[in-house]
This record gives structure tokens, sequence and C-alpha cells, in this order.
């Protein structure tokens, strides 16, 4: 071995606009990124930039980068700090995501494929651009329905009773879950009333929700920055008329959800 | 609530916090625009959930520490009942894994058919 020094790679967090990010981008030269101890850089393509950070080739290659992200506190700190470059990135100007473990041979590479799909994340910037993602999840509480006390008529023992009761409860659970849709449906319906695009994300599993509660809606909206406070005031009263379920907000969000050409499904019905 | 503080600044009640860390990996794995690397991770999308979904169940405590603390206030993830319902959330994520697995393996084999039916004249 004669090299002076490890091979590196290149991986890529977002991309900008050329005249959006400008070199050098201080705030994000002072970010940890992946903790390589290479900075957070800018790298111009054309009417682009990237942002991307040297990593050496012996943690970040193919073989590598599948272990550490198959490690689950391995992935998240990825993923932490993939998110922190693409946040600092946009709070300077509009960024396009890139996916976890987008890595290169080289800059070279990088502005090859950046050059390759300049129309495309041309596109996508303009569509964020002053717009941010905001997350709308909804939640149907699945316990125990609120029991009314067993009729006394056919006395405790009775099989019937316990058929009876067994029924009614699975009408109520039956009958609270298409409510709690309903619901779902007319939160979405007013949020999207005060977005410009709306996506509808892959509902979270009990895994995720916890056995105590189903989720009835998990859902992205792209809004202009400033309607912040109409989007509070509209939670606020539709947590006050749909008591039943719970509205969790989550936000402002780089529009993760809304770079990709044709996804969003603004009029669509579910 | 008091081990929300170590990452996440305390939030209102039906409020989550950007930094989340189901949030974060539900957009960073996700999302963002696809374009190629050159080192190529092959994780498809349910491999990703798959992932994902090991975090939350193997790693608690790493996902406490990130403000996501359900499994303390549902009852069947109480530690009276937790191995139970570990086991057998491990064996239907094994079975849905099985069934995902072999639909890839099938959707894979339809590709390759497809492709070598264009190629004939």
């Amino acid at each position: 071995m004669t090299r002076a020094e490890p091979p590196t790679l290149t991986y890529a967090f977002a991309v900008c606009r050329g005249d959006g990010l400008t070199d050098p981008a201080e705030p994000l030269a002072e970010l940890p990124g992946l903790g390589t101890g290479a900075p957070v850089r800018t790298l111009a393509a054309g009417p682009l930039t990237a942002v991307v950070q040297d990593v050496p080739a012996a943690g970040y290659g193919e073989a590598a980068l599948r272990r550490r992200l198959s490690d689950g506190a391995e992935l998240e700190r990825c993923a932490r700090a993939h998110h922190a470059v693409i946040t600092a990135a946009s709070a300077l100007a509009p960024a396009v995501p890139l996916p976890l473990a987008t890595v290169y041979l080289d800059d070279g590479r990088v502005r090859e494929a950046l050059g390759d799909r300049q129309t495309s994340l041309l596109t996508a910037l303009d569509r964020i651009a002053g717009r941010v993602e905001w997350g709308v999840k909804v939640y149907a509480p699945t316990g125990p329905p609120p029991e009314a006390a067993p009729a006394p008529s056919d006395g405790p023992g009775s099989g019937r009773a316990y058929l009876d009761r067994v029924r009614t409860r699975q009408r109520g659970r039956e009958q609270r879950h298409t409510l709690a849709l309903r619901a779902a449906e007319r939160v979405d319906t007013v949020v999207r009333g005060l977005a410009v695009a709306a996506r509808r994300l892959r509902p979270h599993g009990v895994e995720v929700t916890g056995k105590h509660r189903t989720h009835v809606l998990n859902a992205a909206y792209l809004l202009d920055l400033g309607r912040e406070r109409e989007l509070r005031a509209a939670l606020a009263s539709l947590r006050h008329d749909e008591a039943d379920v719970r509205i969790e907000l989550s936000g402002p969000w780089v529009p993760y959800s809304f770079v990709d050409g044709g996804i969003t499904d603004a009029g669509a019905t579910p | 609530m008091t081990e929300r503080g170590l990452i996440d600044p305390p939030t209102v009640n039906d409020e989550r916090h950007p930094s989340d860390l189901a949030e974060i990996l539900e957009r960073v794995l996700d999302k963002g625009i696809v374009i190629a690397g050159d080192i190529k991770i092959d994780l498809l999308d349910i491999e990703l959930l798959t992932i994902r979904l090991r975090l939350f169940i193997s790693s608690v405590d790493t996902a406490r520490k990130a403000g996501i603390d359900w499994w303390e206030t549902d009852p069947a993830l109480s530690s009276r009942a937790a191995r139970d319902t570990l086991a057998q959330e491990n064996a239907d994520l094994r079975t849905r894994l099985h069934a995902l697995e072999s639909r890839i393996g099938a959707e894979e084999l339809s590709t390759v058919g497809a492709a070598e039916e264009e190629r004939r004249p």
C-alpha cells in the first residue's frame, strides 16, 4: 500500500439551486454530518449545487453501508445526521432531499448524476420553494368501548347474554372505526383546503402506533410559508369537533414528500 | 413524559416535534427524490420498512430517548406481557417478511419473463 491517504467517496445529502446556496456555506461547514471528520461542503454542478461530504470508502462502500444501515442504532444515527444536514441546507435555500445513503465514487460522478436529472431537480425546486411540509396523523382509540351496564334480565350466567354482549361489543367496535375513518376524512378535507398539495402516506401498523390505537390517517401536506397560524387554528377547531379521534401535527418539515414528480394527489379521494 | 426531554423539548399534547425518530425515519427512508448513487444499497422499500420495524421493536431504549414511548402506556406491552407480545410480533413479522420475499421473487421472475418476451420477434 503506497497510497498516501485512504480513498474517499462523496456522500450527497441535498440539492439546491446554484444561486441559492453560494459557496462557502458556513452554517453547513459547522455540521458534523456523518461524523467522518470531513466538512459538509457545497459542490457546484451547472445550475445546481449539491450538499456533500467526503466519507471513507472503507466505512461507506456497498457492504459496509449495508451493514451499517441494518444496525438499528447506526441507522438512527445516519438518519438523524442526514436529516440534520438537509434541514440546515433548506434553511439557507430551497433544498431537494436525496435519499439516505446516496453515495458516489467522487465529485465528478455527483456532477454527472445531477446533470442527468437537471430538469426534474429544477422542477422539484420550483415546486417546493417557499413551502413547507406538515404531517398530520389521526388515531382512533382501540380500547374496549365504554360499556353499558349489562342488562340483568337473562341473569349473569346465561350463554345468550354472553353472546349478546360479544355481539354488541363487536358492533360497537366496527361502528367506532367507521366513525373514526369519517372523522379522518373530514380532517383531511380541511387541511387539504389550506394546502397546495397533499399526499397520503402509509399508515403505521400496531408495531409503531401501539395496540391501544389505530392509525386512520397518515398524511403530508405542502403549505405555503406563512400559513402555519391558519393550520394550527384549523387543527384546534378540528380537535374540538372530532373529540373521538386523536389528531397529531408534526412539522414544519423540508418537503420530503413533495420533491418527487407526479406523486401529489391533491384532488384524489382515497 | 420525563424521558422526552433528552432530545425533544417538551411538546404540547397532540404535537410531535420534527425530531421524533419515527417521523424522521418515515421521511428519510421513504422520501427524497430518487437519484441512483454509485454505491448500490439495494434496500427495497419493504426491506427498509422491515429494518424500521426491527428498530422499533429491538431498540426500545434508543427509541425512548427519541421520545417514542408508547409501550410504556400500553398495557399489552408492559412488563407483564412484554415477552409474549414480542414473541408474537416476531412471529408475525417473520411470516409477513416471508410472504413479501416470495412476492418480490415472483415479481422479479415475471419481469424477466416479460423482458424475454419482448426480445422475441
